[in-house]
């Protein structure tokens, strides 16, 4: 086990270095360079030569990775071009309130999704199998960002029931009832992607395992439906899911992105937009390096997970069954 | 006479298919003494598994229904009893092992979860107790180092191991009946004659019965009593393990021996086949199932289906060569002439 | 190991083309792409959804022919009329703009944005795939990295990122999005090439010298082309909602160009006002790609056909097709 984790975790760290790399070229790609975005404007072409120089931008672009790779490994995010704020002093807030949102909506999506599978892989073609899979229709085709405008204008506008945007009514900082009631929208609008997904997911993993032979095995034992499903069949059937909700963090984190955007939530999504079209390259960096690691510390865990629940990762280098 | 344990009667088995129902198994009789094991054969898609999985009442699981008939276990007819009782009977009084011991096994869950589980559903003992019996059977179905293996998944053991563990499941609850469908199709040669050892001894010892499924002739011999053999969903002959094979009756039996390869034939000698393949069971011929490939078929064959007839006390066959009068003699001279 | 006097008597699956010396032209019976369009005609929503593509394809192209306003023309005494008034089929927008119109116009955009991504990035991922699966060893190990890379970004902040360093000019739109999604094309292509590569009549191709790259297009690509359409098709779905995303924050299209996602971005904000105007953009998107979707699954249906019926429940087999559709 030990092992594993020491393996998975070189992994990872390896995907986040490339990851830097590929960041790091990006911006080096930019037209001009980030050159004239570092330097401070309206200053003489000497005084901006001494700067780029004693800011190293005529360094290798190799020293130059490397010195933000230590500043950032420092925890040093950089400074913004326009008001000269330490960038680390901009996120962070807002990835707490990126986190709330994902958070909610994830595990609410998961919380209905799989039972919700399970028991339609119980009762295939049923009326909640089938609407389960007109939903999944939808969910793939619609832009979530169009639901979330057209909840808006139903539950906002129209009934006023709930708030239009933001985290917190104006004077209401810090109150969970009105954040739940903030909350409510955005989340019905970043669930109802995944949702859909999900319930498909687990419904196919958990009618694959139940043609399987042990579950045949149990039902010879004696054992009672209810537990052959959800002791023998659920937790084989949690292990392809377990992959599938993992690989899908990046999409979810996108999708949060988006519904920030529509809702005017403060999170790392709109204040990246925020700071695309104002071009402020160090905070794009620098929430492209939070995001990957979001990402890759999830897909992670899910890996330690999917070890715990299945038996037969640890003697294999990774998934698949045991010969 | 024996005391009957298992009495199959007119056992017919349907599935739904999308050109209606189908019959896996048409109206099969089949009766199984106390401590007596008697071995069903025949080709892959006979019916002998769902004739199993049937008297299991599993079946129902797999998409299938008992249509007709009765299964009568301790004179108890099953067919009768809901799922709900089913439960009480399945793994305690009837227990059942398969044919890929790999697969049959839960692979996120330990041996000894697995075993113990079996104990804990039918006699109420703790979860430590339950341990204890585990171990307790893993040393009875002859597995070394129970202490340690019984902590142990199913992919760090053996096909063999598996079988045994299979079978330790099977034996936790001292079942009066144990079903064995090809427990040893999936294992390497050596192994299968150690698995075969091993119920045979744990038969004498327990005193259970056993009815077991196979394609293999020679395992039948090798551990039957009895033998019945099953053609597209019938059952076409059936008699004691010494008349079946030292007076085979029915045409498909004598093809089936004369199938397999013995140490006496010729080397180089063509093996023989019976022509044709088994019919699908959503296409069956009419008459005798098994008349397009019959070498001896007479007209009545192609028309009726022949009832079963008595070859003697304790031999029956579905051949219509055994129906008195017209030319049967002839025919059955024929028949001894050939093989 | 094969010498070229063997190859004729090589066991080869009876699916692949004859062992005739590539560059040959040998005459074919009724191919498997005219099964495939049998079966898919069968399936209603599969032609339901070629229908409404055709119509939006049809629609993109005459645009001009079927309305009479210029979709960028800024009319502010005309702003945000309700639909039907003064031939405004559909109303204006805050600017005046006729709503109709630049649906109509749109409709060209998304589908040129969803046509060319494909395009491009079965491109890519069929050269990277193919490269990958047919040297393996390092290269493909590299290119593997690559696609977890890729894959552990949330590819929507990728797109922002590179929009934002280049600019939102149509071509770059385009370009990182083609950059973003030919990765499963690279998975898919290279996962085949792994299969087939070892299959005996590469080696025969190779033993009487037909070069690498030879190989790769005359053989290999031709067996990998089903699945990929398949993909590609699912893909033109994706790019359409992509691209409506990115138009919506700002960094796609842009005025006076016109598109669905941007129309949501300026409908949003005169919500208050005219309500309608954020429902239709919206409801086109939503066809189109359930149209697409719905073709990528019919082509799927149509060139896998499951048609092995057995003693099996018919419930069963049922649940055995939806489980393979679901693409596990």
């Amino acid at each position: 086990m030990t092992e594993f984790i020491i393996r998975r975790l070189l992994q990872s760290v390896l995907v986040l270095i490339l990851i830097t790399i590929l960041t790091f070229s990006l911006i080096h790609l930019a037209p001009g360079g980030p050159f004239q975005i570092m330097l401070s404007p309206g200053l003489s072409p000497e005084a901006m030569e001494t700067q780029a120089r004693n800011l190293g931008l005529y360094d290798p672009v190799p020293v130059q990775y490397f010195r933000w790779l230590g500043d950032l490994l420092q925890g040093d995010l950089g400074y913004t071009f326009k008001n000269h704020i330490p960038v680390g002093q901009i996120i962070w807030p807002t990835v707490s309130n990126t986190i709330v949102l994902m958070g909610a909506a994830w595990f609410l999506t998961l919380l209905i999704s799989i039972p919700w599978g399970i028991y339609n892989s119980t009762r295939v073609y049923s009326l909640s199998d089938q609407s389960a899979s007109f939903i999944s229709y939808l969910g793939f085709a619609m832009p979530t960002f169009w639901f979330g405008i057209i909840l808006q204008q139903i539950f906002s506008l129209k009934l006023d029931w709930l708030p239009l945007s933001d985290m917190y009514t104006m004077s209401k900082e810090g109150d969970l009832g009105d954040l739940l009631m903030h909350l409510i929208l955005p989340v019905t609008v970043l669930t109802l992607g995944f949702l859909a997904a999900y319930v498909k997911y687990s419904r196919a993993s958990m009618l694959e395992v139940l043609h399987q032979d042990y579950i045949r095995t149990a039902r010879a034992k004696g054992v009672r439906e209810g537990r052959v499903i959800y002791k023998h069949a659920l937790r084989n059937a949690l292990i392809p899911i377990i992959t599938v909700v993992a690989l899908d963090l990046p999409l979810l984190v996108a999708g949060a992105a988006l519904t920030e955007n529509v809702f005017n939530w403060p999170g790392m999504g709109r204040l990246f937009v925020e700071m695309a079209v104002a071009r402020e390259y160090s905070v794009l960096m620098a929430i492209t390096m939070i995001v990957a690691v979001i990402v890759i510390v999830g897909n992670f865990v899910a890996d330690v997970l999917y070890a715990i629940v299945d038996p037969r990762v640890q003697l294999n280098k990774r998934g698949g069954k045991a010969a | 006479m024996a005391e009957k344990l298992l009495e199959i009667r007119n056992l017919t088995v349907g599935f739904q298919t999308d050109n209606g129902v189908v019959k896996a198994t048409d109206r099969v009789n089949l009766t199984l003494n106390k401590g007596e094991t008697v071995c069903l054969v025949g080709e892959s898609g006979s019916g002998k598994s769902v004739t199993s999985l049937a008297v299991m009442r599993l079946i129902e699981y797999g998409g299938g229904a008992i249509l007709e008939g009765d299964v009568g276990f301790k004179g108890d007819d099953l067919t009768s009893r809901s799922q709900e009782e089913m439960i009480r009977i399945r793994g305690n009084k009837i227990a059942m092992i398969f044919q890929d011991p790999m697969s049959a096994l839960n692979p996120v869950y330990s041996v000894g979860d697995q075993i113990a589980e079996s104990v804990m559903l039918h006699q109420k003992k703790s979860k430590k107790e339950a341990w204890k019996t585990a171990v307790h059977l893993l040393r009875l179905v002859g597995i070394p180092a129970p202490e340690m293996r019984v902590k142990q998944y199913p992919h760090e053991l053996s096909g063999g191991m598996c079988q045994r563990v299979v079978i330790a499941i099977a034996l936790a609850c001292d079942p009066d009946l144990l079903i064995a469908d090809e427990p040893t199709t999936a294992l390497d040669v050596t192994v299968q004659a150690q698995i075969l050892d091993l119920l045979r001894k744990l038969q004498k010892d327990l005193g259970m019965s056993i009815l077991l499924i196979t394609h293999d002739m020679g395992v039948a011999a090798e551990m039957g009593d009895r033998i019945a053999v099953m053609y597209a969903g019938v059952i076409v002959e059936e008699g004691a393990v010494a008349d079946i094979f030292a007076n085979p009756s029915h045409p498909y039996t004598i093809g089936l021996l004369q199938s397999v390869p013995g140490l006496e034939g010729a080397r180089g000698e063509e093996l023989y086949t019976i022509r044709g393949n088994i019919p699908s069971l959503n296409q069956l011929p009419t008459g005798c199932r098994f008349h397009p490939r019959c070498p001896h078929v007479r007209e009545r064959c192609k028309s009726t289906e022949p009832p079963v007839f008595k070859v003697n006390s304790d031999h029956q066959a579905a051949c219509w060569m055994y129906a008195s009068g017209g030319d049967s003699e002839a025919w059955r001279q024929e028949l001894e002439q050939r093989s | 190991m094969t010498s070229p006097s063997s190859r004729v008597q090589t066991n080869r699956p009876a699916k692949l083309e004859p062992n005739t010396p590539p560059g040959k032209q040998l005459r074919k019976p009724p191919g498997p792409w005219r099964i495939a369009w049998a079966s898919f005609r069968r399936n209603p929503y599969a032609m339901a959804g070629l229908i409404v593509l055709s119509f939006f394809i049809l629609v993109g192209l005459f645009a001009p022919f079927l309305t009479s306003y210029d979709p960028a023309k800024i009319d502010l005494l005309a702003a945000n009329l309700k639909a039907g008034t003064d031939g405004h089929l559909l109303g204006t927008d805050e600017l005046g703009r006729d709503t109709f119109t630049r649906l109509l116009y749109s409709s060209r955009v998304s589908l040129l944005v969803g046509f060319l991504v494909a395009l491009g990035s079965v491109l890519i991922g069929s050269v990277v795939g193919s490269i990958s699966g047919y040297f393996g060893g390092f290269v493909d190990t590299v290119f593997m990295r690559l696609v977890d890379v890729m894959n552990s970004i949330p590819l929507l902040f990728l797109n922002i990122l590179v929009l934002a360093i280049f600019g939102t000019e149509f071509k770059y739109l385009i370009m990182v999005l083609v950059l973003t999604s030919w990765m499963s094309v690279a998975r898919l292509v290279r996962g085949n090439f792994l299969q087939l590569r070892e299959m005996q009549y590469v080696e025969a191709a190779k033993a009487i010298g037909v070069s690498s790259w030879g190989i790769i297009f005359r053989h290999l690509l031709r067996n990998a082309s089903f699945p990929i359409i398949v993909n590609a098709t699912l893909m033109v779905g994706g790019a359409i909602l992509s691209e409506s995303a990115l138009s919506y924050l700002g960094l796609g299209i842009k005025a006076p160009q016109t598109s669905w996602g941007l129309m949501l971005s300026n409908a949003q904000e005169f919500m208050l006002v005219d309500p309608m105007q954020a429902v239709y953009p919206g409801l086109c998107i939503l066809i189109v790609v359930l149209a697409v979707n719905f073709i990528g699954d019919g082509i799927q249906d149509a060139l896998n056909p499951r048609k092995n019926t057995t003693l099996t429940g018919r419930r069963l087999e049922r649940w055995r097709k939806s489980f393979s559709k679901s693409g596990t």
